[in-house]
């Protein structure tokens, strides 16, 4: 089957045994998801993930701390971070998000929503609900903690954004993840993906935050 | 030649791939004798990028999927749902309704409709309802019942299928290149089929070369 998405590497983080048993049952014949391992401290988290595969870590710790996030990013960079909250209270997410957390996730959500989570954690995306993500995307920008892309507006665009780009940008900006954009735009995911590689480029953003942080920035979170 | 040769299958690998397969989605009264995991693990491994299904926006907008089948209900739906297969819903506003008839004709067609349900019950897994005799069977069985309750009705059947091509064409022209996966009612496949092969820019593929 020429071109089929790769499965996402999964490690489950958590210090007790039965809860990492758990999640390993729960999760482990889920499609598109690889559980590569389940560790209680940092050092095993770096040890199970591939190379060059999309890889996530679901982080079980309540309540979720920012040094944790911290270290584990700086154990596996690579890596989506998904942390698992009681509630999306903004207080708590933003400081998770700040400290390079990918998204989080409700304790109360289905399977389903979780493996979706995963999926998305694995290729960079922001994982929270299009409304707190959103919320969220306008608090970090504006705050100074994030870098800015190239482009100052709009106008400054050596490229200009194409009408589907520019669609594409607006529900990044709301924090949908690809998924739910291709679903929205009743497109592949693999063309989502290729409009925002051409987005970032256009913008001249690193990275999938920098360049939903422009576009809330420049108001094109804003629904239409 | 053999230069030739390269720029066919440079070119084949190009066109969007689509598979059409067929489901006997019509009985979703009937227990579906075979495990839907099966089916689930078959689209799994597919792992279509668009996903056509005879459903209509609004009841896919809405989440209203009571009145589904089984087989999009309890399997490709939650699959979809949770992977990055995106789901097309190409039905038209209004489906038309299942033949029915009075006098001989609507016994007749009671009768047909049984043996479709037993070519259900009876189905071992569900590559035997996609392809093989019980899908062509199967196929048979709803043409003559569509012919049974008049040309008014067969009409609409013929308008419902067209309607169901046209859409996967323009999921096609919208997003070139792609694999797709249609999921429909076995007696669309067999009109579906060569009416999408008919375009240069579609190659229709048996499910298991999607």
């Amino acid at each position: 089957m020429p071109g089929t998405m790769a499965d996402t590497h999964l490690v489950i983080f958590a210090h007790a045994a039965l809860h990492r048993e758990a999640w390993r049952a729960l999760l482990s014949g889920q499609p598109g998801i690889r559980l590569a391992g389940a560790a209680g401290d940092l050092a095993a988290v770096t040890s199970f993930l591939p190379a060059g595969q999309p890889g996530a870590v679901l982080v079980d710790q309540s309540p979720p701390r920012p040094d944790l996030v911290r270290r584990l990013k700086a154990a596996v960079s690579d890596c989506g971070l998904l942390l698992l909250v009681n509630t999306y209270d903004l207080g708590e997410v933003i400081p998770l998000l700040q400290a390079g957390a990918t998204g989080c996730i409700s304790r109360d959500s289905p399977v389903g929503d979780l493996a979706r989570g995963i999926i998305a954690a694995g290729r960079g995306e922001i994982v929270l609900p299009p409304p707190i993500a959103g919320r969220a995307l306008a608090a970090l920008a504006r705050g100074e903690s994030v870098g800015e892309p190239g482009a100052g507006s709009v106008a400054d665009l050596v490229e200009p954004l194409s009408d589907r780009e520019a669609e594409v940008l607006r529900l990044l900006a709301q924090g949908l993840t690809n998924k739910d954009m291709a679903q929205t735009l009743i497109l592949s995911v693999r063309t989502v993906e290729a409009h925002l590689r051409s987005i970032y480029g256009k913008l001249g953003a690193r990275s999938r935050t920098e360049a939903a942080l422009w576009a809330v920035k420049h108001g094109h979170g804003l629904p239409e | 030649m053999g230069t030739n040769v390269a720029n066919h299958a440079s070119h084949d690998d190009q066109r969007t791939r689509v598979a059409v397969v067929g489901t006997l989605a019509e009985f979703h009264r009937e227990p579906i004798p075979y495990n839907l995991g099966a089916l689930v693990q078959l689209v799994s491994e597919l792992r279509p990028d668009l996903l056509c299904l005879d459903l209509t926006p609004e009841k896919w907008q809405r989440g209203d999927f009571d009145g589904l089948p089984p087989e999009y209900r309890e399997a490709l739906l939650p699959l979809s749902h949770q992977t990055d297969i995106v789901v097309v819903p190409i039905a038209g506003q209004h489906p038309p309704a299942e033949p029915s008839g009075e006098g001989w004709r609507g016994r007749a067609i009671a009768v047909l409709r049984r043996w479709l349900a037993y070519l259900q019950r009876t189905a071992p897994n569900p590559a035997a309802v996609v392809e093989g005799p019980r899908h062509h069977l199967a196929d048979l069985l709803y043409e003559a019942m569509a012919w049974l309750a008049g040309p008014e009705t067969y009409r609409a059947w013929k308008a419902h299928t067209d309607y169901l091509s046209r859409q996967v064409l323009e999921v096609a022209r919208r997003d070139p290149g792609r694999r797709i996966l249609v999921a429909v009612n076995l007696r669309h496949c067999h009109h579906i089929r060569p009416t999408l092969a008919r375009h240069p820019g579609i190659r229709v593929v048996p499910y298991t070369q999607l």
